[in-house]
């Protein structure tokens, strides 16, 4: 073995070691995890990025090469002010940060309410999750599956998009809008977009199917956008006067939680929303905020 | 020559295909492409428009280029840049001709074609777009082959895709995902009256089997205005001594304009395809710029034009005695895409080429049958049931080359109403069957809704009690874009429907005192 080669290995195999130990060490120690982060701030990649850490940092999300599916709400063709759409620098922010994690593909799509084209351009999603690295798609038809849902109150199946189901890791990237049925359109309501057939049916009894969407949809992280909020005429808008900037962001691991932390920002609670109470219900999730270990942080 | 003009013909066919599949929203404000290009440069379409509705229209100054070039070279549009007449041609070459072809005598057809449209248009009736050949094929193409065309891809592929087979998939989808970003259709079109479009550009095809260029020779009113004004080209065809009469030039010939004749050549039937040329064994045969007149006198019979002309006038006169035309009762599913002209100044330029339909995000423009009257035939109109009108596209006024759909700002369009939303309570679910369901409101485009709820406690039959929010439409606000419509969960017959009532283009067709006093006749 040459000398230079000896370095080398022998460098690589410290480095190694020292990643190992430090990754048992972090293991070993009992962090625990805050339940919800709440950043705010003036950049939404810092308070994006703030967030992740505090929950632990993105890593402990996603492993390396997991194919992730990063599902934002591009639903209307609307632009990022008037707050229709989750932030495209949120999206990307997690984007790159799961790639940054050792994701092998991360994947963004959504099932769009208007024309698919008009919403992922103006809503400017495309444009900065294509550059944050994601591979971003328009929805295929072909790849809704019937799903069972066991235990669904209101629906027992239902086509859901096959793409999203196989992704090893799923991050749920909704942003919180006022909403003319459900109140609020917060992380539950955001899997509607991954719903196919005629899925406008669910509002006839909207508390409980998106609460039946949620057995069969797991994500590992979610992060609900409220740099912007839109606080009436949801979910599409269309006025400047409905939206509110509060330059913050809610992570957190459990819907149910970080929806009743969102209800919270429009003035209300958990127990206003229907869907969060029947969740709470359920055994889903923590609804009572007192109950919660919340993390504020300025970033 | 010929090889020249084969390429050229392809580079223009392949042009114009491109421009025609590009003819689709990639999600921006503004069309990137020009995709009416073609019908620029077309002198009949602007000719019929200023008649009939006395415009000049800025883009079409480029087919003056194409009348300029006619006049010193002859109807070389014809053979070298026309796509239909490349089609054709194309078509007309599967099947060999025997030496001695027969040709009818029925060349005069289409120049009384041309005065008949002229006639009509003169007196305020657009019926050039039905026998133009490029308003023709745009339409042919885009609500009959094109759809055709994705549907067989679509459903080929599919089925690849329901076999599931990885190996096969593993191919297929690869060339799938290709064809989706360059050739096919974003999302599957679907026309009223599609498969007769398609039918029709096939019979016109398939007559090049019974004559060559059928259509060129004997039905083009584009073809005979391009004659008409090419009677005494520069660019002509010259026969030198020696020659045996073979006959070879006039086999070949795809105008039927009697090359071989020593003095009967027929410069404004000829299409410059240069056959005759190439194809002369003698070489006696050639091309070349002179001064001299016309060899051949195009003789349309006096009697013949003027009934052509009077028919067109009086073609006027029968399509408007219906009740399409009586403006008290205007029709209620004839909802025009935002930015069409008053009706009677609309179908004066409606040029029926289908770009708005072919351009049109939703799918929900689609050709009338006879709702707007026989002359409005195959124009724009709105189905909601299809696809509504997106609040922030502007598209089809952008590709009309009439401006029988006006170029509106986004700030215009969103204020132009082309009908408006009324319930079916009978049908509503919140009304009719005390059950939850805020679709429509949810999809209202109009920032401060047009549809609005009033809260109301009631009860299931179980006498559980349940509050409704029963949906009403503030008439004043809406614009009839037809989003509720297309939206509403009873997909059959939905509980909210759009009619043209209130549309901003009409004095008549409103109901809403604040619309003024012309509603109340």
């Amino acid at each position: 073995m040459e000398r230079r080669e000896f370095i080398q290995a022998t460098a690589a195999a410290t480095a190694g070691g020292l990643i190992l130990t430090q990754g048992l060490t972090l293991q070993a120690a009992p962090v625990a995890r805050p339940d919800l982060a709440v950043v705010h701030g003036a950049s939404p990649e810092q308070i994006t990025r703030a967030a992740v850490d505090a929950l632990g940092g993105m890593r402990s999300f996603i492993a390396k090469g997991d194919v992730v599916v990063i599902k934002p709400n591009i639903g209307w063709d609307s632009t990022p002010e008037l707050a229709a759409n989750t932030n495209p620098l949120v999206v990307a922010t997690l984007v790159r940060m799961a790639l940054e994690a050792g994701a092998k593909k991360v994947k963004v799509f959504d099932r769009t309410c208007n024309d698919a084209r008009r919403c992922y351009v103006q809503s400017g999603i495309e444009a900065a999750a294509k550059a944050a690295g994601a591979e971003v798609s328009f929805v295929d038809e072909r790849k809704f599956r019937e799903v069972k849902i066991p235990g669904g109150v209101a629906i027992q199946s239902w086509p859901l998009y096959a793409e999203l189901l196989e992704a090893d890791k799923i991050i749920n990237a909704p942003i919180a809008k006022h909403h003319g049925l459900a109140k609020l359109t917060l992380s539950h309501k955001n899997w509607m977009g991954m719903m196919g057939g005629d899925r406008g049916k669910i509002h006839q009894q909207i508390d409980h199917a998106l609460v039946d969407l949620s057995l069969v949809i797991k994500p590992c992280l979610v992060l609900l956008d409220a740099v912007r909020i839109l606080t009436d005429h949801g979910p599409k808008g269309g006025n400047a006067a409905d939206v509110k900037k509060l330059d913050m962001v809610i992570a957190g691991v459990n819907q149910v939680s970080v929806d009743a932390y969102g209800a919270t920002l429009f003035g209300r609670t958990g127990a206003d929303l229907g869907y969060v109470v029947n969740g709470a219900k359920r055994g889903l999730g923590v609804m009572d905020l007192s109950k919660l270990n919340i993390k504020k942080l300025e970033a | 020559m010929i090889k020249a003009r084969r390429i050229t013909q392809g580079i223009f066919l392949l042009v114009f295909l491109f421009l025609f599949i590009q003819t689709e929203s990639k999600g921006a404000d503004i069309l990137k492409t020009p995709a009416k290009l073609f019908l620029d440069f077309d002198p009949l379409l602007f000719l019929a428009t200023l008649l009939s509705g006395h415009t000049l229209m800025k883009g079409f100054l480029f087919s003056l280029i194409t009348l300029a070039v006619t006049a010193l070279l002859g109807r070389v549009f014809c053979g070298w840049v026309c796509p239909l007449g490349t089609l054709n041609n194309l078509v007309g070459a599967l099947r060999k001709w025997p030496l001695k072809t027969p040709t009818r005598r029925w060349f005069r057809v289409k120049y009384l074609l041309l005065v008949f449209v002229a006639g009509a248009s003169l007196f305020g009736m657009q019926v050039v777009g039905l026998f133009d050949p490029l308003s023709l094929l745009v339409r042919s193409l885009s609500l009959g082959v094109y759809p055709a065309a994705n549907y067989g891809v679509n459903a080929a592929m599919d089925a690849v895709y329901r076999v599931d087979a990885r190996a096969l998939t593993a191919s297929s989808e690869p060339i799938y995902n290709l064809l989706k970003k360059s050739v096919l259709a974003f999302q599957q079109p679907y026309f009223l009256q599609g498969s007769l479009m398609t039918l029709l550009l096939l019979v016109i095809l398939g007559l090049n089997l019974v004559e060559r260029r059928f259509w060129c020779r004997y039905l083009c009113p584009l073809g005979a205005l391009l004659g008409l004004v090419g009677r005494w080209p520069f660019l002509k065809r010259d026969i030198a001594e020696g020659c045996n009469d073979c006959g070879v030039c006039d086999k070949d010939c795809q105008g039927a304009a009697a090359p071989d004749k020593a003095q009967g050549w027929k410069a404004s039937e000829c299409l410059y395809c240069m056959n005759c040329d190439d194809g002369c064994p003698k070489k006696k045969l050639s091309w070349g710029f002179s001064k001299k007149g016309a060899e051949e006198k195009l003789d349309l019979g006096r009697r013949n034009v003027l009934v052509a002309g009077v028919s067109g006038a009086a073609a006027v006169a029968v399509s408007r005695a219906t009740p399409a035309f009586k403006e008290t009762r205007p029709n209620p599913s004839l909802i025009r895409p935002p930015g069409a002209l008053p009706e009677p100044e609309f179908l004066a330029k409606c040029v029926k080429c289908g770009e708005c339909m072919k351009v049109c995000t939703t799918n929900g423009l689609q050709p009338t049958a006879f709702e707007a009257g026989l002359e409005g035939l195959w124009t724009p109109m709105l189905v909601p049931r299809l696809g509504y009108c997106e609040f922030k596209c502007t598209l089809c006024g952008q590709v009309c080359p009439t401006g029988a759909i006006q170029k509106l700002s986004l700030e215009d369009k969103q204020k132009t109403r082309i009908g408006t939303a009324l319930f079916d309570r009978s049908r509503c679910l919140p009304w009719a069957q005390a059950t939850p369901c805020i679709v429509c409101e949810e999809m209202c485009p109009v920032p401060d809704k047009a549809i609005w709820f009033e809260i109301v406690q009631s009860h299931d039959r179980q006498g559980n009690p349940v509050e409704l929010k029963q949906p009403r439409v503030d008439a004043a606000k809406c614009t009839g874009c037809g989003a509720c419509e297309a939206k509403c969960p009873i997909v059959d017959q939905p509980a909210v429907r759009v009619t043209s009532i209130g549309e901003s283009r009409s004095k008549k067709n409103q109901f809403l005192v604040s619309s003024g006093g012309y509603g109340g006749y």
